[in-house]
């Protein structure tokens, strides 16, 4: 079971960098008792030495996680960028994307999330519904479209 | 003794997953008797020798006596780019 609610959902966000959200999200994860506290600190450390980064069309993602030690409650969480924020690319982390959209899953047991994970993977594949996801605007929209999507 | 696919990745327990899931039932679907294995690169000298396969979820300045594939599209292809990849892994291990 992956939890996902309005609160997970951060729309035309404002961040300076990846830092600020990864902490966003790990935040609202937090405060809704998903995660442990050090579950964000410990996402930041690991974007710096594994990059989540993306190349996806039509335009980069990122999927920001840490381990699942910290994690109370399988979750995910969403923010959809005002202007495109830096993270490096994980199969190459000398490239910066200019990510859109971060999707942030914090992940029990991935044995145990693997249906969730491959839905992932097929919308992570498909421009046309990243595209849609992009501009949903509203949290209770998007809800409702990624536990669909997903079939959360 | 069944050949082994290992899924070579830095560090990631999501990512990883995805690719090892779907190579393993495609291997299962094709009757074929495949070990698929998650493996952080720092730890992948265990397999040489054993590896038949190896798929890179990231670039790595590394290469191996056996043939090596990018494994990104499994994360971010199509699915059709995700089926190519996949004949193209069931080819190799047929070998």
């Amino acid at each position: 079971m992956v939890r996902l609610q309005e609160s997970f959902i951060f729309v035309d966000l404002e961040a300076q960098d990846s830092d600020e959200v990864i902490a966003a999200l790990a935040g609202s994860l937090f405060e809704a008792g998903s995660v442990a506290e050090g579950y964000g600190k410990a996402a930041i450390e690991r974007e710096r030495i594994h990059a989540t980064g993306l190349p996806t069309r039509p335009f980069p993602i990122a999927f920001p996680h840490a381990d699942s030690e910290g994690v109370h409650q399988s979750a995910l969480a969403v923010a959809i960028h005002k202007t495109p924020v830096v993270f490096r690319n994980m199969a190459d982390p000398d490239e910066e994307l200019a990510v859109e959209l971060v999707i942030m899953l914090a992940n029990k047991s991935p044995e145990e999330q693997i249906e969730t994970l491959r839905s992932l993977a097929e919308l992570f594949g498909d421009p046309d519904k990243l595209s849609e996801l992009r501009y949903l605007k509203r949290e209770a929209k998007i809800v409702e479209w990624l536990k669909r999507e997903l079939a959360l | 003794m069944s050949k082994l696919i290992v899924v070579a990745c830095g560090a990631g327990i999501n990512t990883s997953t995805i690719a090892e899931d779907l190579i393993r039932e495609r291997m299962e679907g094709e009757g074929l008797d495949v070990e698929v294995k998650r493996v952080l690169i720092a730890d992948i000298d265990k397999y040489i020798g054993r590896m038949d396969l190896v798929v890179c979820m990231m670039k790595i300045y590394r290469e191996f006596d056996v043939p090596q594939l990018k494994g990104m599209p499994f994360l971010i292809g199509t699915k059709a780019e995700k089926q190519v990849l996949l004949d193209e892994i069931v080819e190799l291990i047929k070998d």
